[in-house]
């Protein structure tokens, strides 16, 4: 194995209006990754606009200057293209992986989008994809079992005020009230050249991918005042743990425990990540061995553990678990908890740390095997560290985790004063 | 102005390949594998002929059952020291079955490959598959399914599968069967169904850098002590189209949408149609832009998504539309639904919207077989269908070349809004009124 988990060239470039072009060469496929970070997401959004982000990026497909509604999706896949778009509370980001002889007709795309988007906005069009985010937010978090954890555990975590206390969907209310004055103002706030990262990375070359970015969006103007999103680094202290119970229409009791760690990219949520991985994935997991095998008291599918990466905060750990038919949630609930309490207090063994570092390398390669995933890690690295060849660093240091940092860290920040316990609970049937 | 509003064209095509397929025969068995030079990680399948379609009838669910029971112990280990060892390596068992095959992969770093493989192995031929186990394993996947049928689709998905082949068939019951079919298993379906069909040799799938692989090695891990005749694969069946139209209402009371599942059966994957009929389905229901998702979700804004296809496997095949609709327009978007339906059989496609489905198709080609895991999933095909090296170049040939008039027809051939069965699941007390009143066919309500 290589010892940089970024064994690519990387090039990069800054526009004088302030955009980054990062350009990794690959000629192994006929294809190129076009990719885009905004730095912008939920994060920077008030109170009675949640939602406001994610709503933006389903406009950004609805036509431009030079773009007919919807024309975006039809050039991109009429080129035999695969795209889509993604919001989360720290950023916006916009992709496409096409046949390398279609990379300009991206780059215009794009281009077009970020400077052509405000007069091409029509109310009728923020009423349709208004309708459509509703029906995703149905779809989604509402019309499915334990569909809505998320939302409950975001506020748990974080008090009101941090970026993180609201959910990137929103609220059905903030939708509602959405005008198109408040989008044309969202956009040319924060879709600037400067805010922004261009990353592409395939069968192409830097010389001719840094031509073509000048030539589409050299003359985009950036803008010197964008605000910042609220400092969510430190979370004031709250009134103790979170706890909510909720009883619904679940088939069956799920318990979620959180903890607020570190931010992503930190040396801190490095060890969150093997952390994570050593506690709830796979079968070797803790979790796994002593709730799903061991006591048998959760649903062998259903538990698991996971950070999400979040680079603006101290980012959420997440444990759940779902009770096996006959196990009740107090019992499922103490087990978890058991379980989470004793990273602190039983060392972690070399076993599980390589367990735990090779399933992690599996998962970074897998990340790196196509052009798409090395384009959006390229672009995380540009836009939340500076430098893209960063992106190198993280296999590494997930590498050199030892099972002291883990236990200092669950001693540190996984106790119970700290916890935001989540239970679904079936309704009584009679 | 700073923006440029020409668009550009397109630049020289670069020249079209798959991966350097190579079949080789080794100790009794044989295997297919796809050369990824400089790839890190690589992907080992073994492809067993023990899909969903060899159950039989009644013993739904039982190779999801045993997929879960290959990692309860080995002869050699238990389950916990399996789990250690395999995920030591940096990759899960995974085990997964469709209408035609079961496959049973592991992915990892290359250099790890032979020892996951051994793993694999040990898993697949000499499971230790003990009673209590088994039952076990039976009672878990009976309560995961439980769950998962706790979320709209399933239910709907189960109830046109019925409809449309027939419970008494096992193509008409859930590929991985249901709550209760799984609950009623016995732990010799288990252990004879694995005898059966798990002992044979089957075929090794490779994805990755060949150079530092040894191909023999791993089949001699794989085959050595299989053994048995490649099963007969089974000729299609006719499936008749239904007689009359009808709508299927699954009640699912407290719903905030309605779960549209809309079908009819369709060709199976062999027949001389499948290349237009796979682009009137892209034209219809496949591309963002499509008919269904243009008017549905982007001018009427009645749901997130909208996706109509034809789906085929060895012996049979379907059309299907799905979506998930807010509940106060399930009706108008049923209408809207079958309407667009109607008039792509009638009108045919334009050149228009052909452009984008063979662009798009042929495109995807070189776009999404990327990764070990996508390639070896391409290979697979090529062993389920018995198709040739160069499938995929003459694929993407026959996809560019299909005409206006090719597509239009396989649309009025194979597109039969008259005898489609939509279901339904949602809040029945405040949709069926309009349900009856929208005139689409008789509505039946799905007993419970």
């Amino acid at each position: 194995m290589p010892d940089s988990g970024y064994p690519w060239p990387i090039e990069t470039t800054r526009l004088d209006n302030g955009l980054r072009v990062v350009v990794s060469e690959d000629r192994t496929a006929p294809a190129v990754a076009v990719n885009l970070w905004y730095d912008v997401g939920s994060r920077h959004e008030p109170e009675g606009q949640t939602g406001f982000a994610h709503l933006f990026e389903h406009l950004m497909f609805e036509g431009s200057v030079n773009v007919a509604k919807t024309e975006h999706m039809k050039l991109i896949q009429g080129s035999g293209g695969s795209l889509n778009a993604t919001t989360n509370p720290d950023r916006t980001n916009y992709f496409e992986t096409v046949p390398a002889e279609h990379l300009e007709l991206a780059l215009w795309l794009e281009a077009d989008r970020m400077g052509g988007l405000v007069p091409a906005l029509t109310q009728e069009t923020l009423d349709n994809q208004r309708d459509v985010v509703k029906n995703e937010r149905r779809q989604r978090y509402e019309n499915v079992p334990y569909g809505d954890a998320w939302l409950r555990l975001l506020p748990l975590l974080y008090p009101p005020g941090h970026p993180y206390h609201h959910a990137t969907i929103g609220s059905m209310a903030d939708l509602n009230a959405a005008d198109l004055a408040t989008f044309q103002a969202f956009h040319s706030t924060f879709y600037a050249p400067n805010n922004a990262v261009l990353t592409v990375v395939g069968d192409t070359t830097a010389a001719e991918v840094f031509a073509l970015a000048d030539k589409y969006f050299g003359a985009l103007p950036p803008r010197d005042d964008i605000p910042a999103a609220p400092d969510g680094r430190t979370v004031p202290a709250g009134g103790g743990p979170g706890v909510e119970t909720v009883t619904t229409d679940v088939p069956a009791p799920r318990v979620y425990v959180a903890h607020r760690t570190h931010p992503f990219g930190t040396p801190g949520y490095d060890v969150t990540t093997v952390l994570a991985t050593v506690l709830g994935s796979g079968r070797g997991s803790r979790l796994y061995q002593r709730l799903a095998d061991g006591e048998r008291i959760a649903q062998p599918d259903l538990v698991g553990a996971y950070g999400v990466d979040l680079a603006h905060g101290p980012a959420p750990l997440i444990a759940t678990a779902t009770a096996r038919p006959g196990v009740s949630g107090d019992r499922l609930r103490e087990g978890l908890t058991e379980v989470v309490d004793e990273l602190a207090t039983v060392p972690v063994t070399a076993a599980e740390l390589d367990r735990a570092k090779a399933l992690l390398s599996t998962m970074w390669w897998r990340q790196m095997s196509t052009v798409d995933g090395r384009a959006d890690t390229l672009g995380r690295y540009a836009t939340q560290f500076g430098d893209p060849a960063r992106a190198g660093e993280r296999l590494p240091a997930w590498l050199a985790v030892t099972a002291e940092q883990i236990a200092e860290q669950a001693a540190e920040l996984l106790g119970a004063a700290d916890r935001a316990t989540l239970t679904y609970l079936p309704e009584e049937t009679s | 102005m700073t923006l440029i509003a020409t668009r550009p064209g397109a630049g020289a095509a670069r020249p079209y390949r798959f991966p350097q397929v190579v079949r080789r025969s080794a100790a009794g068995g044989q295997v297919v594998a796809a050369h990824l030079p400089g790839q890190n990680l690589a992907v080992a399948l073994l492809l067993l002929d023990g899909g969903a379609g060899r159950e039989p009838v009644g013993k739904e669910g039982l190779g999801g059952v045993l997929a879960k029971a290959l990692e309860e112990g080995t002869a050699q280990r238990d389950a916990t020291a399996y789990a250690l060892a395999i995920e030591a390596l940096g990759t899960e068992l995974v085990a997964g079955l469709d209408w035609d095959s079961f496959q049973v992969s592991v992915q990892v770093p290359v250099d790890r490959l032979g020892a996951a493989v051994e793993l694999l192995t040990e898993a697949v031929r000499t499971p230790k598959l003990d009673p209590a186990d088994v039952r076990r394993v039976r009672d878990d996947e009976a309560t995961a399914l439980r769950m998962d049928w706790a979320n709209p689709g399933p239910r709907a998905d189960a109830v046109l599968r019925a409809d449309l082949f027939g419970a008494d068939n096992r193509w008409g019951r859930p590929l991985y069967g249901d709550p209760d079919s799984v609950a009623a298993l016995d732990v010799d379906d288990v252990t004879v169904f694995h005898s059966e069909w798990f002992i044979r040799p089957g075929t090794l799938i490779v994805a990755g850098d060949l150079d530092r692989i040894d191909l023999d090695a791993l089949a001699a891990t794989v085959f050595t002590g299989a053994g048995g005749a490649a099963p007969d694969k089974g000729g299609p069946i006719e499936v008749p189209l239904s007689e009359r139209r009808r709508i299927i209402l699954v009640d699912r009371p407290g719903s905030v949408q309605s779960t549209l599942r809309l079908g009819h059966p369709s060709p199976h994957r062999a027949h001389p149609d499948h290349v237009p009929m796979t682009l009137a389905g892209t034209v219809l229901g496949g591309a963002f832009t499509s008919r269904l998702n243009h008017l549905i979700r982007e001018v009427r804004g009645y749901t997130y998504g909208i996706r109509g296809d034809f789906a085929s496997s060895r012996r049979f095949g379907r059309f299907a539309i799905s979506s998930g609709v807010q509940t106060a327009v399930t009706a108008p978007a049923l209408v809207e639904a079958v309407g667009e339906v109607s008039r792509t059989r009638l009108t045919g496609v334009t050149e228009d919207e052909l452009a984008v489905a063979r662009s798009w198709r042929a495109g995807q080609l070189s776009v999404e077989l990327q990764s070990p895991r996508a390639i070896a999933s391409a290979l697979t095909t090529l062993v389920v269908h018995d198709l040739p090296d160069d499938y995929h170049a003459r694929l993407r040939e026959a996809l560019l070349a299909a005409t206006v008039e090719e597509v239009s027809a396989a649309a009025v051939a194979h597109l039969h809004p008259e005898s489609l069965t939509l279901v339904v699941e949602g809040d029945s007390a405040l949709i069926r009124d309009d349900l009856v009143a929208a005139g689409l066919g008789e509505v039946v309500d799905h007993a419970p």
